[in-house]
């Protein structure tokens, strides 16, 4: 019995693979999830600073030390911008929310009345827009919302006892600001600032989108790999060599590879897509250009990471020990597993580097943001995928003429 | 047909063809003999176009190798030493996958493939997949893929290695079919007596050079061996052989037989008898036989073919 232990042990011990797929794959992503769901760093990391968006369309003297005061605290890196600029980057998805001051805003506070403050959020990026949004009231009121309740509650008092004396207005007064000091109700708070979806919530939420696209990509990087190891199964099997010896140039073995490998991908988006669809009600067919496109550069890109990583390898079962790891890596870097806006911003970075990042975006430029297929965002991301692709491409050619199909 | 001069091939330090040259008339059949490692499939690898010399001139139907690769590979078929098949496709989508590499018109393909694989007996089974084939099926569809688009010459690396005996006879009379027609042929064996029912031809390789090539009278004459004395003994063992091998050069061990090569088998007949009386051999049979491939290559290399 344990002869036979010992013998598997060795066995295990032995397979490379095993050791891969045992030990480096869990506690690779155990580090990228602790990562990405801030676990590491302690309270420092949690209370990482927020990035917020600021339009100041007052342009005054009081807005302006409002956001002074937003920008020299801890909790946020403010960004001023014009506000319609920043509304358009968060209509793009490249912010989660706007702060816009709006005109009015010192007049209103002077004159005790509620002040022009509106949050323009993109309503995909939901867990980003809580903690946001918390944190931004608390603080918010903290800094103008005592000042103007206070302000409010005296000139109504004023108006009620206009005959009142001075001496008495004036220890009533001094009572009223005491009572409000600091202790507004949060239902007070979050009454003045207006809160406002930049886009449309209707029948794609987008929970199902980034469900939808984020596995459908991931899925599809584990099916190319396989799809482009298939060279090297052939050469371990003869076939290449038998390849070879006909007419047909080298390049075009790789070629029809990659051919293969694009038909199949497009073919596996178009039913992950035509799933989410019937079975969930995504709204697919009134936005089937972009779609197309959008399937067609992300089948181009995952084909040719496919072919990328199969080209490293000099045996099917180094690609399938490299794939697992590199694909869950790849995917929780670019944002299949967890919403990049979740992320920290070192990863968020990161995420620009890989295939899921610019594809999940591209879905949510289709059903969430409903960016036509000739808007410049949307071309970007399609440039940006047939981009990562040729060069990838490129790349696989050269190291599969250099290793599979150089015949010993 | 083929035309090799001072053919080489280096793999960083190791020289794996040490400059060989040899000529192949059409319609000839060319056998390359050698052991393991001799330099036969990187010859017939550098010949299908897949290994790039390190040195030398190829010609193949007229065209020069190296200029144009394309045009050589369109006059040749090669069967690869391994089984080289889809085996989830059946064999006759196998064939005409294969055969349209070579750009032959579809209906003339499927006209072919039914050729074959009636020619290889299998036009009953071409839509099972290969994987629900023996052994010996597979090779039949192995050498059939390299035959679709009527190649002038054919390159067969060992096409009959482990299979059994039916198969090996239909491959037997399908290869004498195709020589019969004119087809040229360059093939490597371990079967000497493959080598020596089909040759016009052989060159014989070791250590990366053709050490003697020509037909089997020549190759006879070249190796100055006419006849061998086939010994069997009760008692013989490893330490009992090699002092027999230290008294004798021209020895083989095979199959529990010795066989002395020599020029003049009754001469040496009781010098033979009296040296494995001297070391304790107890002699069961002996026979006098003529030479093959085999002691032909003992003799001019003092290796087996099988080393």
């Amino acid at each position: 019995m344990f002869t036979l232990a010992i013998k598997d042990l060795k066995l295990f011990f032995a397979d490379k693979r095993a050791m891969i797929l045992g030990f480096a794959v869990p506690i690779a992503l155990i580090t990228l999830f602790a990562f990405a769901f801030g676990g590491v760093g302690g309270e420092k990391e949690m209370a990482r600073p927020r990035r917020l968006l600021v339009a100041d369309d007052d342009g005054s003297l009081g807005s302006k030390k409002i956001i002074d005061q937003l920008d020299s605290l801890p909790e946020f890196r403010v960004k001023r911008m014009q506000r319609d600029s920043a509304e358009m980057r968060v209509k793009k998805g490249d912010e989660a929310a706007v702060l816009i001051f709006h005109e009015g805003f010192s007049d209103s506070l002077d004159a005790g009345n509620k002040p022009p403050v509106e949050f323009k959020y993109d309503a995909s990026k939901e867990a980003e827009i809580a903690i946001l949004q918390g944190a931004l009231t608390g603080k918010l009121m903290a800094m103008i919302g005592g000042k103007s309740m206070l302000k409010n509650a005296l000139a109504n008092f004023d108006r009620q006892y206009p005959d009142m004396d001075s001496a008495s207005r004036a220890q009533i007064h001094a009572q009223i600001a005491s009572d409000m000091g600091g202790g507004q109700s949060q239902q007070k708070q979050e009454s003045f600032i207006r809160t406002t979806s930049l886009i449309a919530e209707e029948e794609n939420s987008p929970g199902l989108i980034h469900a939808v696209a984020g596995t459908a990509i991931m899925m599809l990087l584990f099916a190319v790999i396989a799809m482009g190891a298939s060279i090297l199964e052939e050469k371990q099997e003869g076939t290449l060599k038998r390849l070879l010896y006909s007419p047909l140039p080298p390049n075009q073995i790789l070629f029809g590879k990659m051919i293969s490998a694009n038909i199949i991908s497009t073919l596996q988006l178009t039913v992950m897509f035509l799933f989410a669809k019937f079975a969930f009600g995504l709204d697919i067919f009134s936005h089937i250009i972009p779609l197309l496109f959008m399937i067609l550069a992300s089948a181009y890109a995952c084909a040719s990471f496919g072919m990328l990583i199969a080209s490293f390898a000099k045996t099917r079962q180094q690609v399938q020990s490299m794939s697992t790891l590199i694909v869950l890596i790849m995917s929780c870097f670019g944002g299949s597993m967890i919403p990049t806006f979740a992320m920290p911003e070192f990863m968020q970075k990161m995420s620009v580097f890989t295939v899921n990042y610019w594809s999940i975006q591209g879905f949510y430029d289709i059903f969430w943001r409903k960016l036509d297929w000739v808007d410049p965002t949307f071309l970007t991301r399609l440039a940006v995928l047939f981009l990562i692709g040729t060069v990838m491409n490129v790349i696989a050619v050269q190291l599969f003429k250099k290793n599979a199909l150089k015949i010993a | 047909m083929i035309s090799v001069s001072n053919l080489r091939k280096k793999y960083d330090a190791a020289e794996a063809l040490k400059g060989i040259s040899f000529e192949i008339q059409k319609g000839e059949f060319f056998g390359l003999l050698g052991p393991n490692g001799a330099g036969k499939t990187t010859t017939i690898s550098i010949l299908s176009t897949i290994v790039e010399p390190s040195q030398g001139e190829i010609s193949i139907a007229g065209f020069d190798l190296k200029k144009n690769p394309t045009a050589c590979k369109k006059n040749i078929g090669v069967v690869p030493q391994e089984i080289a098949l889809y085996n989830d496709l059946s064999a006759f989508d196998n064939l005409l996958f294969w055969g349209s590499l070579y750009q032959v018109p579809v209906e003339v393909l499927k006209k072919r493939i039914d050729e074959m694989l009636h020619l290889f007996g299998l036009y009953e089974r071409r839509n099972e997949k290969i994987k629900t084939y023996s052994g010996g099926m597979k090779r039949r569809i192995n050498i059939a893929a390299a035959l679709l688009h009527q190649p002038q010459i054919i390159f067969m690396d060992e096409p009959t290695v482990g299979i059994d005996p039916q198969s090996r006879n239909l491959i037997y009379e399908v290869i004498a079919k195709l020589h019969q027609e004119g087809m040229t042929f360059v093939y490597t064996t371990h079967y000497m007596e493959e080598a020596e029912r089909f040759c016009d031809r052989i060159g014989i390789m070791d250590n990366g050079q053709i050490i003697a090539q020509g037909t089997l009278e020549e190759l006879k004459s070249l190796s100055k061996i006419d006849e061998t004395i086939v010994v069997s003994f009760s008692n013989l063992d490893d330490v009992l052989f090699q002092q027999l091998a230290t008294t004798h050069n021209s020895i083989v061990r095979e199959d529990g037989v010795v066989r002395f090569l020599s020029s003049d088998a009754k001469a040496d007949l009781s010098t033979v008898i009296l040296e494995c009386n001297r070391i304790g051999l107890s002699i069961t049979h002996i026979d006098i036989q003529g030479v093959n491939l085999e002691t032909i290559f003992l003799s001019l290399t003092g290796k087996q073919l099988r080393d």
